[in-house]
């Protein structure tokens, strides 16, 4: 049974009681929903980072709870007993490629299921099953992961994470660095991970396109606070207070709205190439009804 | 317009297993703005590091500002180009923003007063100045990388190399570091590489550069190579949004001409249209 995620009353301050202490969550109350796609967005240094990482425990509240199912993390929580919540929360990081270091791509993917317990044996059908699930040939199992493309290096170490049979996976600017081929490749592997193994999805991005793609939630952060909680729609409508936020629209807003300014009639927001298409050609046929 | 760098029937490989280049010829005019495009594993950057002098070549000849590129001649040349890497954190070698723009300085046994100016000088035009006794880790992507680039505008080369400069930093970070290059491009008259995968970063060059597995696809102005969708695709790049909204319209039977059209144009042409129609 996948597990709800919840946010109650968490602060967390970094270096806390010294001269540097720096708050970087402020009193976040926040849901995160079994088999939700969770977009969280925000400036750079807005506590999103910060944020993710209280869902396994790498950080533990300076104040409040968070809860992860059975799970209760607050600041009494130990580092004993943890096991079983970060076997079920995976966590990539950004440029997680960088963490790659065994001789070949299927020493590396079974490393973390070995690190739990698992039998080689076991480790390595766990380790088959994550290159299968990333669409990762069988046959690169004993290539050396720096001979592999960016694209494809990413992929051996989210299958890393993915060996551990994680129910909810965190992905931390998963795109960031790839070439375009590389960043739909990525896209959809989280979206497959999403739909068809009914993985709990929490991205950190600054790619607008890719939220109004895939997220049916949006966090959006600031200064350590989540600002607004909602659907892609509700969170973009509002083109000045995405802007005070410090963010951008997606690509196909903020042509809209260019096209507004210019005297061009549209109705809605529309979100994405098919639904600004629509909107433009409505205009143009006259059944605007503006 | 005179070439500023010269490349002639180049060979490079990092091992046996993995040739770069097998035979790759290509110029950079001065003055000008060239994107180098191509996905990852094409090469662009090798090129970049075989232009400064950081990776050596197998044949070939390489030419800087006039001065073949040899032993010799490689401080020269490497005076002449200053490289924005990908990766803020790899490139901040200061203990605080003003250290670390000195340093370029320092190497050059800059006396110390015009040291001092030199640096308050280029801080001050990347605007980070109000941060010169911040310590890296305070700093933003985007505010390191402005720090970069001032400690490379400090020696004051001709030519700057950007390599990726704007791909690990948030979207405002991007923009506001593409806007200070156009601006110290018009005002210096560099010459500026931007070697990318962001087609909107492409847009803005006089010239682009396809590359693919090591080899020239096709040397182009970016209007041009817009226009073929196909090819990007094919090479593992994006189309811009605005070619692929225009696509899409014409395949609503909207009349949009078939030529390529910028963010502006476009809309320009969509209003004009939707008030005579």
């Amino acid at each position: 049974m996948a597990a709800n995620i919840q946010f109650d009353q968490v602060s967390y301050t970094y270096q806390a009681g010294s001269p540097e202490a720096h708050e970087a969550l402020s009193d976040v109350s926040l849901t995160i929903s079994a088999d939700s796609y969770t977009a969280i967005i925000g400036h750079t240094g807005s506590g999103k980072s910060t944020l993710i990482q209280h869902i396994n425990a790498l950080l533990k509240p300076t104040n409040g709870t968070v809860t992860v199912g059975d799970f209760t993390i607050d600041n009494q929580t130990t580092n004993k007993n943890l096991r079983p919540l970060r076997k079920q929360v995976g966590m990539v990081f950004q440029f997680p490629e960088k963490q790659l270091f065994e001789e070949t791509v299927i020493k590396d993917i079974m490393f973390g299921p070995k690190n739990y317990g698992a039998s080689d044996e076991e480790a390595l059908q766990a380790g088959l099953k994550a290159m299968d699930l990333v669409g990762l040939p069988q046959k690169y199992q004993d290539t050396a992961p720096l001979d592999l493309s960016g694209g494809q290096m990413r992929r051996v170490a989210i299958a890393g994470v993915l060996a551990m049979q994680p129910e909810i996976l965190i992905l931390d600017e998963p795109t960031a660095g790839l070439d375009p081929r590389g960043h739909d490749e990525i896209m959809q592997l989280v979206q497959q991970l999403h739909e068809q193994q009914h993985m709990t999805i929490v991205v950190v991005t600054h790619q607008m396109d890719d939220v109004i793609q895939a997220a049916d939630q949006v966090v959006v952060m600031s200064a350590g606070t989540v600002q607004k909680v909602g659907t892609p729609a509700q969170i973009f409508s509002d083109k000045k207070w995405v802007k005070q936020m410090q963010l951008t629209l997606p690509t196909s807003t903020a042509f809209a709205a260019k096209l507004k300014a210019a005297g061009f009639p549209l109705m809605d927001v529309p979100l994405g190439l098919d639904q600004l298409t629509m909107a433009i050609t409505q205009t143009l046929r006259g059944d605007s009804h503006e | 317009m005179a070439n500023i760098i010269t490349v002639d029937h180049l060979s490079f490989e990092y091992n046996e297993k993995t040739p770069v280049f097998k035979d790759l010829s290509m110029a950079v005019k001065a003055g000008e703005w060239l994107a180098v495009i191509g996905q990852n594993g094409s090469g662009k950057s090798t090129l970049a590091k075989l232009i400064d002098g950081l990776l050596e070549f197998d044949t070939g000849t390489i030419t800087v500002g006039g001065l073949i590129l040899n032993y010799e001649n490689l401080a020269a040349i490497r005076d002449q180009i200053g490289i924005v890497f990908q990766n803020p954190d790899n490139q901040f070698v200061g203990a605080t923003v003003e250290e670390d723009v000195a340093f370029g300085l320092e190497n050059r046994q800059v006396p110390r007063e015009q040291m001092v100016k030199l640096v308050e000088k280029n801080l001050k035009l990347v605007n980070m100045w109000n941060f010169k006794d911040r310590i890296p880790a305070s700093l933003s992507g985007g505010q390191k990388q402005r720090v970069a680039i001032a400690g490379i505008l400090a020696v004051e080369p001709q030519i700057i190399i950007l390599d990726e400069a704007t791909s690990m930093l948030d979207p405002l970070g991007r923009q506001d570091i593409i806007q200070l290059i156009r601006q110290l491009k018009a005002e210096r008259n560099l010459t500026v590489i931007s070697i990318t995968h962001d087609i909107n970063e492409a847009a803005l060059a006089d010239r682009v550069l396809l590359l693919n597995q090591g080899e020239v696809v096709e040397e182009t102005t970016p209007a041009q190579i817009f226009e073929e969708t196909d090819k990007l695709t094919h090479y593992g790049l994006d189309t811009p949004f605005v070619v692929q909204l225009a696509q899409r319209l014409r395949d609503q039977n909207i009349p949009i001409p078939k030529q390529y059209m910028d963010e502006k144009e476009l809309i320009q042409w969509l209003q004009t249209y939707n008030s005579t129609k």
